[in-house]
């Protein structure tokens, strides 16, 4: 195993890296100002994968269909986030955590039925847009695939966003101070209710985005949303509930860890980054950063 | 009064029960005996989460490796079979004790989504470790020890097992460590300042509550002679959830009603259509809307015993 | 009997308990005042367990017991009720009080007795001193406020405590109950012979209760003294009476 073996695989973990982010990210937010552990937000990445595929294949798999689906894909998912928002969630907020996770549950069971109504069981694959394929030579031996380059910028650019968009905008500004008393903001004559489903709309668009950047990278599949979720929900833990940066250095320590253990351990890597959890658990049992809660 | 009657409906059904297999066809033995596994299942799990107010979101985990404890010993040892049926419950208690050590610091529903990302990490090794566990194939072909081996004497089996078990938690219900445990659910600060060790209560209702969940695993082998990694897949936990959400969580038979609701109705559905999951997500959506408090807490609340603590 | 010596804490670089020292004799009531956030909730969440102090000892009965965990400290024999109510909502009255009981003789380990038979002659007793029997068997959550209040103080009364704190027994009462309630309070003293440390807003309550006084302002205490001496005070007149009565 040679410098090059490990660093290359460093670089696949950063890339996996972005994905959870993403995904995690938008999940945290709806912990933070909503307090619902969001069991269907795995789903909801498994949709934007399956509509990032429809979009593509409706353009015959040209590039100018990754681009439509890069927008269009977390679009479509928000839409239904917001629809289900409305007409269920909005009326069960006051709910114990139970119930909410219950709730979720059963949406990530209605989606799961669904996906699989309309696109059937077998493996769908998304095309790597032309210019995204080859390779950079960043060393001598060290490849990187350009889709994971496109991903290492697009995740910095999300993060970026997100900053703006939690504490520059008025919206974002709303959401954060409802997030520590939403009493006190229902007082000064702001439609709390509001604020929480746009919040969980943006929760779930970020899952369909991160659902569609995945979708060339791997075979799209029924219960893909299975294994994701749960790997977000630890992410979500290690960095604070709520702290959107505290998903990042989560992403990053679930990300490396991963890619690390695969290549170290084939079979059982997979246990390292949940070592590394109840590691950090250990010595900050609120995780990492300042949770909103 | 209500009591002698309580007694009476209890010796009824239980008689009822022995009865089955002497008028059922052999599938819904088999049917009646997977509800009393799952109805065990959750009521073990009510234990801590309905009495409990512990947040065990991957309770499966337990019921999956008490499954796997006992049919590992019963293919791969030649020890005696009663060997394989105490492992069971003992591997859930002890590593449902392990997991609420590293998961007890932590607030409620920190706990719950740690200890569910946990159980999948178990689930995970059972998934990937073929040469031991046979990986995603499971185990087939269990030996079960001949008077269990038949449809009927595994009924039996579980009827007997299931029983006693329900017997001792009710029991544990209604000790002082059962009281302690519903003080604690309702406020572990107030519990605290009456001179009651919170975490260590905890995490013996944890590993009690493991016990019984491997107790369901264990009879899942002698009824079903099989185990596979779905047994303990974090969404099987959610349902064993609902069904202690549909049966009603704030009463003791509840769970084990619920069981018996949802697994009839999968079995129904089942029969039509292969979209199971969404008819169960539209009726769990419905029950959190119109039953919060589940069938049992509903009737109790309709023909009220006076104590409606679910609306508190 | 009871003393805390120099006791500090902060959060965050605000000093919400600052070097106070307090010294309680056997049979004593004492009342501490003082405005909203002058940390006397801080101040007996530091007696009990609940939070550590930064510095500063606690000495109770000639034992240290400084940075033990609030179930030890009850243990000793020092009971609590707080300020907001803070029963056991989805237990009944009669159970409220018998899991102080249970817990005070060391019973709740016990898996295998039925709890219901337990202690009931004792439960019932503090029942009745307090006047709740008749409620017993009412699920607590659906008591009145005053009555959940009284319960809070029935629960700490299960311990069998020598020394009693009461975060502001008489919040949120009215004015007759907030009168019922002291008197309580004063025949429970009377009765079982406590001492009590609480804490109160009503500044009648307090001079018509208390022996002794401690008052603070911004985590620190401007005066201890009998209540005419802390009326007297100027400091006290300008930092608190004064306020209360604009």
């Amino acid at each position: 195993m040679d410098i090059y073996t490990i660093l290359s695989q460093v670089l696949v973990g950063l890339s996996r890296t972005v994905i959870l982010f993403i995904v995690s990210s938008g999940l945290s937010l709806i912990l933070g100002v909503l307090r619902i552990p969001n069991v269907a937000h795995g789903s909801l990445y498994m949709l934007g994968a399956y509509t990032a595929y429809t979009i593509s294949k409706f353009f015959g798999g040209q590039d100018l269909g990754f681009w439509v689906a890069l927008i269009g894909a977390p679009l479509f998912v928000a839409l239904v986030s917001f629809i289900a928002e409305r007409c269920v969630f909005q009326f069960l907020y006051e709910r114990e955590h139970l119930m909410l996770l219950l709730l979720t549950f059963g949406f990530s069971l209605i989606f799961g039925d669904l996906v699989k109504m309309v696109w059937g069981g077998e493996y769908k694959t998304v095309p790597v847009p032309k210019v995204f394929q080859g390779y950079i030579l960043l060393f001598r031996h060290l490849h990187l695939p350009l889709y994971n380059a496109f991903l290492l910028i697009i995740g910095p650019l999300v993060a970026f966003l997100l900053w703006l968009f939690v504490n520059k905008t008025k919206m974002g500004k709303i959401s954060r101070a409802a997030a520590v008393d939403r009493e006190m903001v229902g007082a000064v004559g702001i439609n709390v209710s509001w604020v929480f489903g746009m919040t969980f709309v943006a929760g779930c668009f970020l899952a369909g985005l991160g659902g569609m950047l995945v979708a060339p990278t791997i075979s799209v599949t029924l219960g893909m949303d299975h294994s994701l979720i749960m790997e977000s929900f630890l992410i979500v833990i290690i960095g604070g509930l709520g702290n959107i940066w505290g998903a990042l250095i989560g992403a990053l320590i679930f990300g490396l860890t991963q890619s690390i253990g695969i290549l170290i351990w084939p079979k059982f890597g997979i246990i390292l980054p949940y070592a590394a959890v109840v590691m950090v658990l250990t010595f900050k049992p609120k995780g990492l950063l300042k949770s909103t809660w | 009064m209500v009591k002698v009657e309580k007694k009476k409906l209890i010796a009824a059904v239980l008689v009822i029960f022995l009865l089955f297999p002497l008028i059922l066809p052999r599938f819904y033995v088999y049917l009646t005996s997977l509800i009393m596994i799952y109805g065990l299942l959750a009521t073990s799990l009510n234990l801590v989460l309905g009495y409990g107010g512990i947040f065990q979101f991957h309770h499966c985990v337990f019921y999956g490796v008490g499954a796997y404890a006992t049919a590992l010993i019963l293919t791969k040892t030649s020890l005696h079979p009663i060997f394989a049926f105490i492992a069971g419950p003992i591997c859930g208690s002890v590593l449902s004790l392990i997991l609420g050590i590293v998961c007890i610091r932590l607030s409620k529903l920190y706990f719950g989504m740690l200890q569910i990302s946990l159980g999948s990490l178990v689930w995970a090794i059972v998934y990937r470790w073929y040469s031991f566990t046979g990986g995603d194939d499971g185990i087939h072909g269990i030996p079960i020890p001949e008077i269990f081996a038949s449809t009927n004497g595994a009924f039996y089996f579980a009827l007997m097992i299931t029983t006693v078990s329900m017997f001792v938690i009710y029991g544990i219900v209604n000790s002082p460590f059962g009281k302690t445990l519903q003080g604690i659910r309702d406020n572990p600060v107030r519990c605290e300042m009456i001179g009651v060790n919170v975490r260590l209560h905890q995490l013996l209702a944890l590993t009690i509550s493991g016990f019984f969940a491997g107790v369901a695993g264990m009879l899942f082998v002698v009824v079903d002679t099989t185990v596979f990694p779905e047994l303990l897949f974090w969404t099987l936990s959610l349902e064993v959830l609902i069904m202690c959400l549909v049966g009603g969580w704030f009463t003791f038979f509840g769970p084990m009603l619920g069981a018996g609701i949802i697994i009839l109705l999968r079995t129904v559905v089942s029969t039509y259509t292969v979209y199971w999951a969404l008819v169960l997500g539209i009726i769990l959506t419905l029950v959190i809307f119109f039953l919060p408090n589940g069938v049992l807490g509903f009737i109790e609340e309709k023909f009220g015993r006076g104590l409606k603590r679910e609306n508190v | 009997m009871f003393e805390a010596k120099g006791l500090s804490k902060s959060f965050d670089g605000f000093m919400a308990v600052s070097r106070v020292d307090l010294s309680v004799e056997k049979g004593e009531m004492v009342a501490v005042i003082g405005p909203n956030g002058a940390g006397k909730t801080t101040f007996f969440n530091l007696i009990t367990g609940i939070l550590k102090p930064d510095s500063g000892r606690i000495v109770y009965k000639g034992e240290d017991i400084t940075g033990l965990s609030p179930y030890e400290i009850f243990r000793k024999g020092i009971s609590r009720s707080f300020q907001i109510v803070n029963v056991f909502q989805r237990l009944t009255v009669f159970e409220n009080v018998q899991l102080s009981v249970l817990s005070r003789e060391n019973k709740t380990w016990d898996l295998i007795t039925n709890a219901s038979k337990l202690y009931t002659d004792e439960t019932e007793k503090i029942l009745e001193q307090v006047g709740l029997l008749e409620k017993k068997n009412t699920v607590s959550g659906f008591l009145s406020h005053g009555e959940q209040k009284i319960l809070e103080i029935a629960i700490a009364l299960g311990g069998k405590p020598e020394f009693m704190i009461l975060d502001e027994p008489t919040a949120g009462m009215s004015p007759e109950e907030t009168v019922r309630c002291m008197e309580l309070i004063k025949r429970l003293r009377e009765e079982m012979d406590l001492t009590i440390l609480f804490c109160e807003h009503d500044m009648d309550v307090v001079f018509g209760y208390a022996n002794r006084i401690m008052v603070m302002v911004r985590g620190e205490t401007i005066i201890q003294g009998t209540c005419d001496e802390v009326k007297c005070n100027r400091l006290v007149q300008e930092a608190y009476l004064g306020l209360s009565d604009e």
